[in-house]
């Protein structure tokens, strides 16, 4: 008993001595973040971080960066601003990590951005808005496809004008994201002569909003351009199945947030047909670059396990891409020197599985890449649907279009 | 007794010189970072206790106060480039003014209605702030931080600093109320409202009292917060979660001594910055609530209530 006691401890050690020895050649490169694991922005945090962690296996797989392993540090911001300072603080001065991930959304984002200004860091970006507008680093790069602040407005209303609309209707949530948006909305659809009907901000709780509607619908007016979170975009669209909307409303959508989620799009249904909402990835024969495809079998068998949105087109991919930049970039440079790799960003056109990235000075994709997409022959209890082409039809952009527009809206429900 | 406030005294200075040295030696920031978090904790879960604690009246306004700090900061800021010590005068004043008002509540409503107004109040002041767009409005607002002062090298050290001035005060306060008649009037008040009013406590005074030290102590350990974060908006900074932490850190750590809230803000305030940075999931938010049950169940009179029958069943073993 002893001896063979003697003889296991003599080959574990040799067996750690041996896989040590491979390992600790190379301390692992370091990536931190955190990420809304709890609270209102969970679902696209986890969902965003499997992307991530795709990236991460995925370039493991192929032998790392610079040789060494990728590991990531992630820890949960709970989504909220007060959060985030000390996670990074613990990131950068305890866990001396290599290079910084912002958090999904905005709001946790917002409390960084002076702090790696001030420390010199490299921070890429993970579906903020116009986050680095006032503080101006140069070395922020947001993965969304927003672009400049007004272009995304301005393409539903585009749209809508092409298809003869001309008095707008806003109807938005007192929040962040969606206050950010109908104020910019504003300005263009002064800047296109758009006469304003009817505007108004809802309580972020609202959960009734057929009396909205029935406003709205008496104010008649040829295009309404909604923002709104999740659950309220849930609750506006079921008013208007209830209220009806009006048969002068041409395009009705445009920053409904939610609508991306397979979960909201699964239990809305055929409510959802018509709208023309904004989006980030489709399923459209266009949209599949280099590694797309491999990328979403991936993530369509680990969302099962990782308990994530199904389909995950709307953050995962861009999760995926942060990485593929970094990647570029590390690779470029040969060396992690975070200036460098800024400089090399800002200079080059970056090649995802999204599409091509390039980066204005502040940051933010040069191009609006935003997506309009109308609903088509959306049937009620099915997730599977929104796999296949031609459920989400790209009106814009035009070299990315898959169809027409059908309007009028009320025509186009059905 | 009065050797009893010469420990006290040496303590807290003992505590602000290790504080003070703690800037000068560390080099590293991220104990500064999480620190600042429970001393936070700390200001607001004594300044809760003066009023739930002594005179039971369960405020769960805490975010209501909190969050015009911040914002009585970020306006001050905003408007006249404040400096820091005017911003947290400042939002004293504010939140001796809400204390006040709140305290004028208390004419009319006891127990679960109290609670309930000062819910209340919380939504109704975060959806103004929603809606003002001079200090970020819904959006919030991102905030340049001014140049720090000597000796301090770093400003999240001198916020750390600042925060610990704040708990020292605030524990001061809540130290001094409940050894003076002010604190034996609360507990009257929390006995029977009606027997002391009949006895003769001033009870309407003494609440009124009560909730403007609470209310400015908990606006003063919200201001800083606007220059820790760099950044406002309404629905952190008028968060639920302070309500809801401060509410357990009391009852955790026990209301009836005015240590009870500072060991219950260290104990929680401590395990939750380490979960965030450790086992960082869903379990973080169950901690809390379990600890809670736990001791509710437990130890109903929290920790100070659990050592206090310790000793007294010690001192009844040794006769």
């Amino acid at each position: 008993m002893k001896r063979r006691t003697l003889f296991g401890g003599v080959i574990a050690v040799a067996m750690v001595g041996l896989t040590s020895g491979v390992v600790a050649q190379q301390p692992p490169i370091k990536i931190g973040m955190s990420m809304p694991q709890t609270g209102g922005l969970a679902g696209g945090g986890k969902a965003s971080l499997l992307g991530i962690e795709i990236w991460r296996d995925d370039v493991n797989a192929k032998g790392g960066l610079l040789g060494r392993k990728v590991e990531l540090v992630v820890y949960d911001d709970k989504s909220s601003a007060s959060e985030t300072p000390a996670i990074y603080s613990k990131l950068l001065d305890v866990d001396k990590v290599d290079l910084l991930f912002a958090p999904y959304a905005t709001v946790p984002t917002a409390p960084l951005m002076p702090m790696v200004k001030q420390r010199g860091l490299l921070l890429m970006g993970n579906f903020s808005f116009q986050v680095n507008s006032k503080v101006q680093h140069d070395m922020w790069f947001n993965n969304a496809p927003w672009g400049p602040p007004d272009s995304w407005p301005d393409s539903f209303l585009d749209i809508a004008q092409k298809a003869g609309a001309k008095s707008v209707a806003f109807l938005s949530a007192d929040q962040e994201f969606a206050q950010n948006l109908v104020v910019i909305a504003r300005e263009v659809a002064k800047k296109r002569n758009m006469p304003i009907v009817f505007d108004q901000a809802y309580p972020p709780n609202t959960v009734e909003f057929s009396s909205i509607v029935r406003a709205l619908k008496a104010a008649k007016p040829d295009v309404v351009y909604v923002s709104s979170y999740p659950p309220d975009s849930a609750g506006i669209l079921r008013a208007v199945n209830e209220v009806g909307i009006g048969d002068n409303v041409k395009v009705f959508g445009g920053g409904m947030v939610g609508l991306q989620f397979g979960a909201v799009m699964e239990n809305m249904g055929s409510l959802l047909n018509g709208v023309v909402n904004y989006n980030s990835w489709l399923p459209e024969p266009k949209m599949y670059y280099e590694g797309t495809k491999e990328f979403f079998d991936k993530y369509t068998k680990r969302a099962v396990e990782a308990k994530v949105d199904p389909l995950g087109y709307y953050l995962a991919p861009f999760g995926y891409a942060s990485g593929q930049l970094v990647e570029a970039a590390v690779k470029a440079v040969g060396s992690l020197d975070q200036k460098a790799m800024a400089k090399y960003l800002h200079e080059h056109e970056m090649q995802t599985i999204v599409g091509p990235m390039t980066f204005g000075p502040d940051g933010e994709r040069k191009e609006n890449a935003v997506l309009q997409a109308q609903f088509r022959g959306i049937t009620d209890k099915n997730i599977e649907q929104f796999r296949s082409s031609g459920k989400q039809v790209i009106l814009f952009p035009e070299k990315l279009k898959s169809g027409d527009l059908v309007t009028p809206f009320e025509a186009a429900r059905n | 007794m009065k050797r009893n406030g010469i420990f006290f005294w040496i303590g807290a200075t003992l505590f602000l010189a290790a504080a003070l040295l703690m800037t000068q030696v560390i080099g590293n920031q991220y104990p500064f970072f999480a620190c600042y978090v429970i001393l936070q904790f700390i200001v607001l879960a004594v300044a809760w206790s003066i009023l739930g604690g002594y005179a039971g009246y369960v405020n769960f306004g805490t975010s209501a106060f909190f969050g015009m700090g911040v914002y009585t900061a970020v306006f001050l800021l905003k408007a006249f480039d404040a400096p820091l010590a005017a911003q947290i005068a400042a939002a004293a004043a504010v939140g001796a003014l809400m204390g006040f008002a709140l305290g004028l509540l208390t004419l009319r409503m006891q127990g679960i209605f109290f609670s309930i107004a000062t819910i209340a109040a919380t939504i109704v002041i975060e959806t103004s702030i929603t809606n003002w767009r001079y200090v970020g409005g819904s959006a919030g607002i991102q905030l340049q931080r001014p140049m720090v002062t000597e000796p301090f090298n770093n400003y999240v050290q001198m916020l750390f600093f600042i925060q610990a001035l704040l708990v020292v005060l605030a524990v001061a306060i809540s130290r001094y109320i409940q050894n003076s008649w002010i604190g034996r009037g609360l507990q009257a008040i929390k006995d029977d409202e009606l027997a002391a009013e009949c006895t003769g406590v001033p009870t309407l005074r003494l609440k009124l009292l009560a909730c403007v030290i609470s209310g400015a102590l908990m606006c003063a350990a919200g201001a800083p917060a606007a220059m820790y974060l760099q950044y406002a908006d309404p629905s952190s900074a008028f968060n639920l979660n302070y309500s809801v932490s401060v509410l357990a850190m009391s009852l955790i750590g026990g209301t009836a001594h005015w240590a009870g809230p500072v060991v219950g803000a260290i104990l929680l305030g401590a395990t939750q910055q380490l979960l965030t940075v450790t086992i960082s999931s869903e379990v973080n938010v169950l901690v809390l609530g379990v600890m809670l049950v736990l001791f509710v169940v437990a130890a109903p009179e929290g920790i100070i209530g659990l050592i206090r029958r310790v000793l007294r069943n010690r001192s009844e073993g040794k006769e």
